[in-house]
């Protein structure tokens, strides 16, 4: 029962930051900052949610010898989560350098310079 | 513009004859229909066969990969055969040679150590894709593998060992990947791969049964009965397919993302 209760928490924090990432999208100005919500609302929205799931297994654990099967399904949650915490970062990075390098501009606010700009090394 | 409004007569008519046809299906799913319960007082329904009896003559959980491979083998070999033609349509097309090409490609780019040390600007993709390169080729070999017990098998296995050197062709250049997976190693792996599945076919016919018969092979497995040796005949020719898919899969990007000079690419 508690795991349960732990898992639905667990996944509708998920759920959530899942839809901070979707109005963030939408409704963030330029190309950078938006990506900068998807990234980053996506990535811990994935990891939340697995997490639940992992949670959600361990429901009915005996002990070792009766239900190791359930923690080899923990371990292939667990395995998702670190292939998502790697990879999902980098292809918003990647995404980021693209935009970057076909010389996407980024809002900035009046008065203020793109100090990006100044550091870019020439390509 | 009478070529198009031909051509969007013809579109719709056949779009709409072949929705009119599904109106006559029997429902998704109806335990009534020919394919589930078979035809009253002819032939018996073959989706109950499979269901009750492919692990008897087989030993492989997986009845979609017992039917895949074994039942419908035929037709699974020239599937196979039809993705070579694809990658030799699009080397047939799209290949160009110039004098220059003969040379290595991009042999500045050709070492391996180029992903972290050359190139700073892509330490984050290049790390990123030297941790998860093997991880996913080790996945891929895992999905041939393992086709048996579950969801899987040579086709999607060798997509997914395809999309890594993809992965490296996209995270450094093509002639990183080339490097490793030349032009000449991948069309010999996609021809290698139909030799394998034509290979178990003809071997079942040396050994007096009909083509791609495997149960003849326990001859060769030393398996207790036909069965096993259908089992582990059917991961021989999941290899194949792998191996088919990987090569052209690899050479349909390569060739479409450097416009056929495979140099540079995107």
């Amino acid at each position: 029962m508690i795991f349960t209760i732990l898992s639905v928490i667990l996944i509708l924090a998920g759920l959530i930051f899942f839809l901070g990432a979707a109005v963030g999208v939408v409704r963030f100005p330029d190309f950078y900052t938006r990506m900068h919500a998807a990234g980053k609302g996506d990535t811990l929205s994935s990891l939340l949610v697995l997490l639940g799931f992992s949670v959600y297994q361990l429901r009915d654990f005996q002990s070792f010898s009766e239900s190791w099967i359930i923690l080899l399904v923990i371990l292939k949650l667990i395995a998702i989560s670190t292939f998502f915490l790697i990879t999902s970062p980098t292809s918003t990075h990647a995404l980021m350098d693209a935009g970057w390098e076909d010389k996407v501009k980024p809002e900035i606010a009046k008065g203020r310079s793109n100090h990006l700009e100044e550091d870019a090394p020439k390509r | 513009m009478i070529t198009k409004v031909l051509a969007t007569l013809a579109v719709v008519i056949t779009g709409a004859l072949l929705l009119y046809g599904t109106a006559d299906f029997p429902a998704f799913g109806d335990p009534h229909s020919p394919a589930s319960a078979g035809v009253e007082g002819g032939a018996p329904s073959i989706s109950q066969y499979y269901i009750t009896e492919s692990y008897g003559d087989t030993k492989v959980p997986n009845l979609v990969t017992s039917v895949l491979a074994d039942y419908r083998g035929y037709d699974t070999m020239f599937e196979t055969v039809v993705i070579f033609a694809a990658g030799m349509a699009i080397f047939a097309i799209l290949r160009v040679f110039r004098d220059e090409d003969d040379l290595e490609p991009n042999p500045t780019h050709t070492q391996g150590d180029r992903f972290i040390d050359g190139d700073h600007s892509r330490i984050i993709v290049g790390t990123t894709v030297r941790l998860v390169v093997p991880v996913i080729q080790l996945f891929a070999l895992y999905v041939v593998a393992h086709g048996h017990h579950s969801p899987g098998g040579g086709f999607q296995g060798g997509v997914i060992l395809g999309a890594s050197f993809i992965i490296i062709a996209l995270a450094t250049d093509l002639g990183n990947a080339l490097s490793r997976f030349s032009e000449k190693s991948y069309f010999t792996l996609a021809a290698v791969g139909i030799l394998i599945y034509a290979g178990f076919g003809v071997l079942c016919q040396v050994l007096g049964s009909d083509f791609l018969d495997y149960g003849v092979l326990q001859k060769i497995f030393l398996t207790d009965g036909p069965e096993m040796a259908r089992s582990h005949s059917m991961l021989g020719v999941e290899v194949g397919v792998a191996f088919t898919v990987t090569g052209i899969m690899f050479a349909i990007y390569a060739n479409l993302s450097s416009r056929g000079t495979l140099k540079s690419g995107l």
